[in-house]
């Protein structure tokens, strides 16, 4: 597998003596390239300090952190050349325009002079500011700011993506736009990792995902992976939905050696089973009587609130 | 590397030669200057006395305008050069870019050096030459000249408070923070030194002599004539010993202070000796050009050196320190 990112034993410790704080301890993490990579975390548990160590804003205690094959802290302006960041907390200048903003970016990012304002305008289109290129930043509201933020990070059009919080003030149009721009920047085959404490936007756009807590990686892998040892641990949950007003008899699934527990309610049936019987179940039904009252069979999966509570108490 | 330095200057130098904070103190600096040269003129009309040389005299009040003003625009460059990026939250879209952290401090440097020379260079000969028309006075090549190294010594006096102050902003988080320690030391160096060098004086020498302050009194109507007839010499030399002593005292206290430095330098050079304790006399002769760079040099060494200090120390703070 070809990583993005790589860490190994990543320490950051912060102030020394009483007031030492250890924000990041011993992180071994892995992005793969071409995935969409949630880091997700509460306030204050380490993901900014991450990012900048990667971005080479911050220095490691210890350890070693690899970003696009090379060292963060060696040749963190060989990272910066190929990674747009959006960091958390940033601003613009006021009294510039959006576009005069984005074409002094352009302009540190080494992109060439006679590409830049073109550069700057696509990416105002991306983010859906194109109208307000010549308006002053200072008439902005927050929303607008995060997709000018977004935008600014577009600009060199980098191998990889960094985001940090990025739906913060966005309105859930703008978060919306912004996930269907990820999805699309990972068709193009970009890298993007994204932080976030909100845990529904690691289910809905994540690849791959990382839960960060105290400073400590907690869980690492692949969204379905995650989901998979989820459900060893917790068990396999499926739903039955069957027409209104109708009802099928369950003593035959109840019987089924895995079978843990099962639940009734309306037209819904919900069972809870040790082991993957999804397949077993499926014949079970095609072949049972009240086929015809069925109206689906799915495998429901663990939702992200699960996921993080399961790896919090210790996974 | 300076590429970027100077994208970042050009952009600086765009924001603040439009800013009103820059010609606002410009403005103050241009009506203090002419004003306080025509309070000079208007004192010689009334004491019915003739300067020596009046371009000299005219810009030796504005050198003392601008003992003042030189300072807060170096302040009011600086004070939020970092830490107001840091405020806004653009120093972290500046550094997410591929540069150095020196390419910002750079390009702030580069553009408060073309904003600093070009204000006080207009100002300083906007009211110059406002002064000259006004007061119609003659001006020779050596005034020119003059002038020129007025300047020069203005804007390395006005960046040396700038260093200073970039110095603050680079580990202030806030520039308000910036702002009051910077003032602080301005108003230090300016107003409370010489306070302490005056206490320091009496402290030390105790009180002039009761018939030595008579004699001053006598006295100080003539420039630069301590040998008015009628005081005898004796009291004369009582006066001029103790003034001399109190002078050693406060020169050696005001040595810390960088304003003291570069009015040393300006006073010698338009011809204007301050006297102990902050009586002055008006010399007959000024001294040649090379005779002030000469015996002022350690004045101008110290003028340089300031500035480097806390510019070496200001790259050492923001590149060391971690933005997160």
């Amino acid at each position: 597998m070809s990583l993005a990112i790589e860490t190994e034993k990543l320490v950051k410790i912060y102030g020394n003596g009483k007031s030492m704080v250890k924000a990041l301890n011993s992180i071994d993490m892995k992005v793969p390239k071409a995935s969409v990579f949630g880091l997700f975390g509460p306030n204050g548990s380490g993901k900014t300090t991450l990012i900048s160590i990667l971005v080479g804003l911050l220095l490691p205690t210890s350890g070693s952190a690899r970003v696009l094959g090379f060292d963060a802290t060696k040749h963190s302006v060989e990272i910066r050349r190929r990674v747009g960041l959006l960091p958390e907390g940033f601003g613009f200048y006021d009294h510039m325009t959006a576009l005069e903003n984005l074409t002094f970016l352009a302009t540190l990012d080494g992109i060439p002079s006679d590409q830049r304002k073109k550069r700057a305008l696509r990416a105002l289109e991306t983010v859906g500011l194109k109208d307000r290129a010549d308006a002053k930043v200072s008439t902005f509201s927050r929303g607008m700011r995060q997709r000018l933020g977004i935008a600014q990070a577009l600009l060199k059009d980098p191998e990889l993506l960094i985001f940090d919080e990025p739906t913060v003030g966005i309105d859930p149009e703008g978060a919306a736009e912004f996930r269907n721009l990820v999805r699309r920047m990972n068709r193009e085959g970009k890298t993007v990792m994204l932080s976030t404490h909100l845990l529904y936007e690691v289910g809905m756009i994540c690849t791959h995902a990382a839960i960060i807590r105290e400073g400590r990686l907690l869980v690492q892998g692949s969204v379905d992976e995650l989901y998979q040892s989820v459900r060893k641990e917790k068990g396999f949950r499926y739903e039955i939905r069957v027409k209104p007003g109708s009802e099928i008899p369950l003593q035959e699934i109840r019987s089924m050696p895995s079978v843990v527990e099962i639940t009734q309610s309306d037209n819904r049936v919900t069972i809870l089973s040790k082991n993957d019987m999804g397949s077993s179940l499926f014949s079970l039904i095609t072949k049972s009587p009240y086929k015809d009252l069925v109206e689906s069979l799915t495998p429901v999966e663990p939702s992200w609130e699960e996921i993080y509570r399961f790896y919090q108490e210790g996974g | 590397m300076m590429k970027n330095a100077f994208s970042i200057a050009r952009k600086e130098f765009t924001d603040t030669i439009t800013s009103k904070r820059l010609w606002l103190i410009a403005g103050i600096f241009l009506l203090f200057s002419i004003a306080s040269t025509y309070s000079t003129s208007f004192s010689f009309m009334i004491g019915g006395q003739q300067a020596v040389r009046p371009m000299a005299q005219i810009a030796s009040t504005i050198a003392s305008t601008m003992a003042y003003m030189a300072p807060l625009l170096g302040i009011a460059l600086a004070f939020d050069a970092i830490s107001g990026e840091r405020e806004r939250g653009t120093l972290r879209i500046l550094l997410s870019r591929p540069i150095y952290r020196e390419d910002v401090v750079n390009g702030k440097i580069i553009s408060a050096l073309a904003v600093i020379g070009l204000t006080i260079a207009v100002s300083s000969l906007a009211s110059v030459s406002v002064s000259i028309l006004l007061h119609k006075v003659a001006v020779t090549l050596d005034d020119v000249a003059r002038i020129c190294i007025f300047i020069v010594f203005s804007i390395v006096l006005s960046f040396a408070y700038y260093a200073f102050s970039l110095f603050i902003s680079t580990f202030s988080n806030k520039s308000s923070h910036s702002l009051i320690i910077s003032i602080g030391i301005w108003i230090f160096f300016a107003f409370i030194l010489s306070i302490i060098s005056s206490f320091v004086t009496i402290a030390v020498l105790g009180p002039p002599p009761t018939r030595a302050i008579a004699v001053f009194n006598r006295t100080r109507r003539g420039f630069g004539n301590f040998t008015s007839p009628g005081v005898p010499a004796s009291e004369l030399e009582e006066y001029l010993s103790y003034m001399r002593k109190a002078a050693e005292i406060s020169s050696i206290i005001q040595a810390f202070s960088i304003n003291y430095h570069y009015t040393q330098i300006t006073d010698s050079l338009f011809g204007f000796a301050a006297g102990p304790l902050g009586f002055g006399q008006r010399e007959r002769t000024i001294a040649s050009i090379p005779t002030v760079l000469s015996t002022r040099l350690i004045d101008i060494i110290v003028l340089i050196v300031f500035p480097i200090v806390f510019l070496v120390a200001s790259y050492m703070v923001f590149t060391k320190r971690q933005e997160k």
